[in-house]
């Protein structure tokens, strides 16, 4: 099994799917022979040519256009967006063209695109190029949402967001581009709406996200030395989100945090807790609680940028709060 | 002038009805013949329309079990006064007494929820998880006498585990166990409950006859081939089709037993025992005497179908003169059914199925089905109900003799 990177893993799927598919083509800003911002698709300019990995003008509304009217012709475009926080400007296009065409025409066209994009603290990028906004596109009908946090997870997840005939708009964390893991030779497609367990647990059900994924099995860790068991559980795709196996896994171990970085107020999270709390009710024994960024804008400064973002020592205390230990 | 709205009668036999809920709130306008609320009889869920125009200015009765007759809401004018009088009943009647009665009870429960839910806390409240909320409820213990040790004093799981294995105080005086699942009577089984135990002080008495299918097979099998669209005759429905000419010609099957008196019905409205989730409704199909097997099969598949989809009106339900009950799709050879007050018979049937029989000295296979009847004695005899259930069989057997 060959180890790849997050950031291979990203290019391996891309790749496999233009090899094997002459539908799929990838577009935006600096990708060709820079390799776009952080390297993602370094060299596939010189296997596939400048007519399937595009350069393209530096409007994320006329890329975000242009990969819409691409998808609804019939081709299956991966459009990168270079920072999340651009997504602002290709927002219009995504939110109230690829989101409602195949309702609007009653199921006539539909719009198989893929919107890469990265985001996400740890290098003091500034407030401008440091949020986590998945939350705004799981609130919009007509658009699926993923945020991997593994390799082999972004892998099989690029593949069946370029494969699904809806729009999806694809995240992942800047800092976990340089994370390796062991992946099969063979890519293997992971369904879109399937959560993943990244640990068994019986004390505490941890429902992270993104860099938090890793930041919450490392508080796991921790946590069993103080002999509390923690089963981390990762949504993987934010819309259609596994409902089922959040509740289970919550009623099995009647406690409940949900961890993420992006700020707290009108995070993933709240809905998270809003489906726990009513599938779960009467199996919570402690508030479900709640871990994500400080209500702010993210400062440039790095010990302040830390300050600001949850790590792994904000999610042991979340837990130990659940489990009423050094509750404060 | 303002008019009060009474909960009324929807059907012979109805004494009372439970209010399921409004579809209107105090202050809205009503126009006559839109649903006003929800009425759950012994029989049937179904909407009540408004029979007045206005403002709905009171809902006296917001839900619950209501006698027929009590005025449960007001509507009148805007701004109008209004005055629901305690009971609009006549004092001294006998549902007047019963009301009263129930009214006591319910006071009586209503003290003792109100004892046991007092808290023991200062703030008059007490903090516990839904876990630990749930666990007490389903172990009978009460929460007051548990004592917290979560996050601000809240009572978390483990404290109930520990209380109920120290044996803390319980509300029931024999807790269940946690795997009985505890089913309150719906008003479907309080009726099938009442009617059938009234049913079994009848003298009753049963005769069973053994019919051979053959020919009634093919027919059946003729009417569906020659049917274009439609329900699909089923041998249930030329069965209902056979009760109802062999009723017509034993009127005192087709009978109602009355107390002093015995009426026996110019026609055949043959009901037809429908299992339903939770329960079992008998929907009638009238005059199946003048109907042909495709009427009575469309009138029954419309019928089975609103039952299971809980959309019968209490109008289906009524003026049975006999019922067929039906069981043979599970293999059932033979049963006695229980009589369905105040009709004077009911039939049972068995699944048809192939049978060795003597047939002019030779053992030969044949298609073969029992059917029982079961007969309130007080209104038929022996004699008469064995002359039907012949005819029943000739007719099944020699389906020319029907004509």
């Amino acid at each position: 099994m060959p180890e790849l990177s997050y950031r291979e893993a990203v290019r391996d799927a891309l790749t496999r799917a233009m090899r094997e598919d002459d539908d799929v083509f990838v577009m935006g800003e600096d990708i060709a022979e820079m390799g776009g911002s952080m390297g993602v698709t370094q060299g596939m300019v010189d296997e596939f040519g400048p007519e399937r990995v595009r350069n393209t003008p530096i409007s994320e509304m006329a890329l975000a256009g242009a990969a819409i009217g691409a998808a609804m012709q019939g081709m299956r475009p991966v459009a990168e967006i270079m920072y999340e926080d651009f997504l602002t400007l290709a927002t219009e296009q995504i939110v109230n063209q690829a989101a409602k065409h195949r309702y609007m025409s009653g199921g006539q066209l539909s719009v198989p695109v893929t919107f890469r994009t990265q985001g996400g603290a740890g290098w003091s990028p500034g407030a401008q190029h440091a949020q986590q906004l998945e939350a705004w596109f799981v609130h919009i009908p007509g658009l699926k949402v993923v945020f991997a946090s593994t390799p082999a997870d972004v892998r099989g997840l690029l593949w069946s967001s370029i494969y699904d005939d809806n729009p999806v708009v694809f995240f992942e964390h800047r800092t976990l581009y340089g994370l390796k893991e062991e992946v099969p030779d063979e890519l293997e497609p992971i369904p879109l709406g399937q959560a993943r367990i990244h640990r068994a647990g019986e004390d505490v059900t941890v429902i992270a996200t993104g860099r938090l994924v890793h930041e919450t099995l490392a508080a796991a860790q921790e946590a069993e030395g103080e002999g509390i068991s923690v089963e981390v559980v990762d949504p993987r795709t934010l819309q259609p989100l596994d409902e089922d196996a959040l509740i289970a896994s919550v009623k099995k171990t009647n406690r409940c945090v949900v961890a993420h970085e992006a700020v707290t107020r009108m995070g993933f999270g709240a809905e998270v807790a809003a489906v726990i709390q009513y599938g779960a009710f009467d199996w919570l024994d402690a508030p479900i609680e709640r871990v994500g960024a400080k209500f702010s804008p993210l400062p440039f400064a790095p010990v302040m940028e830390e300050f600001v973002v949850p790590h792994s020592a904000d999610v042991l205390a979340a837990i130990r709060r659940t489990v009423g230990r050094n509750g404060n | 002038m303002a008019t009060e709205i009474k909960l009324p009668r929807l059907g012979q036999g109805m004494e009372s009805g439970t209010i399921v809920k409004w579809l209107k709130s105090e202050g809205d306008k009503v126009e006559k013949g839109e649903p006003l609320y929800e009425l759950d009889t012994d029989k049937v869920t179904q909407e009540v329309e408004a029979d007045a125009s206005g403002v709905l200015l009171k809902i006296a009765v917001a839900e619950g079990e209501v006698p027929v007759g009590r005025t449960i809401a007001v509507i009148g004018e805007q701004g109008e006064a209004v005055e629901v009088a305690e009971d609009a009943q006549e004092e001294g009647s006998p549902a007047r007494a019963r009301e009263e009665e129930r009214e006591r009870g319910r006071g009586a429960s209503a003290e003792q929820v109100t004892e046991i839910r007092q808290p023991s806390t200062a703030n008059g409240r007490i903090k516990a998880s839904p876990l630990a909320r749930r666990i007490a409820r389903e172990r009978g213990i009460d929460l007051s006498n548990v004592a917290g040790t979560g996050p601000e004093g809240r009572v978390v799981a483990e404290d109930v585990e520990r209380a109920a294995a120290t044996g803390a105080p319980v509300l029931a005086a024999a807790p269940l166990s946690e795997d009985v699942e505890v089913e309150q009577l719906s008003s479907m089984r309080k009726t099938i409950a009442r009617r059938l135990t009234e049913a079994w002080q009848a003298p009753v008495f049963q005769l069973g006859i053994t019919v051979d299918m053959g020919r009634a097979l093919a027919v059946r099998k003729r009417l569906v081939e020659l049917q274009a669209d439609g329900a699909k005759p089923t041998v249930s429905d030329l069965l209902t089709k056979v009760c109802a000419m062999a009723l017509m010609r034993h009127r005192a099957v087709n009978a109602l037993y009355k107390g002093d008196a015995i009426e026996l019905h110019p026609t055949a409205n043959v009901g037809i025992a429908v299992a339903i989730p939770n329960g079992l409704v008998v929907p009638v199909i009238r005059g199946c005497e003048r109907k042909t097997i495709a009427e009575i099969a469309a009138a029954r598949a419309e019928l089975v179908d609103r039952a299971r989809g809980g959309r019968l009106q209490q109008g289906d339900l009524d003026g049975g003169t006999f019922t067929i009950s039906n069981l043979g799709m599970f293999g059932i050879e033979r049963f006695i059914a229980v009589l369905n007050p105040p009709q004077a018979a009911i039939l049972a049937v068995g699944a048809t199925e192939d049978k060795p029989v003597v047939v002019d000295g030779e053992v030969v296979v044949r298609p073969r089905m029992e059917l029982t009847l079961t007969c309130d004695h007080r209104a038929i005899d022996g004699a008469t109900g064995a002359q039907f259930l012949g005819d029943v069989k000739a007719f099944l057997e020699e389906p020319g003799l029907a004509l």
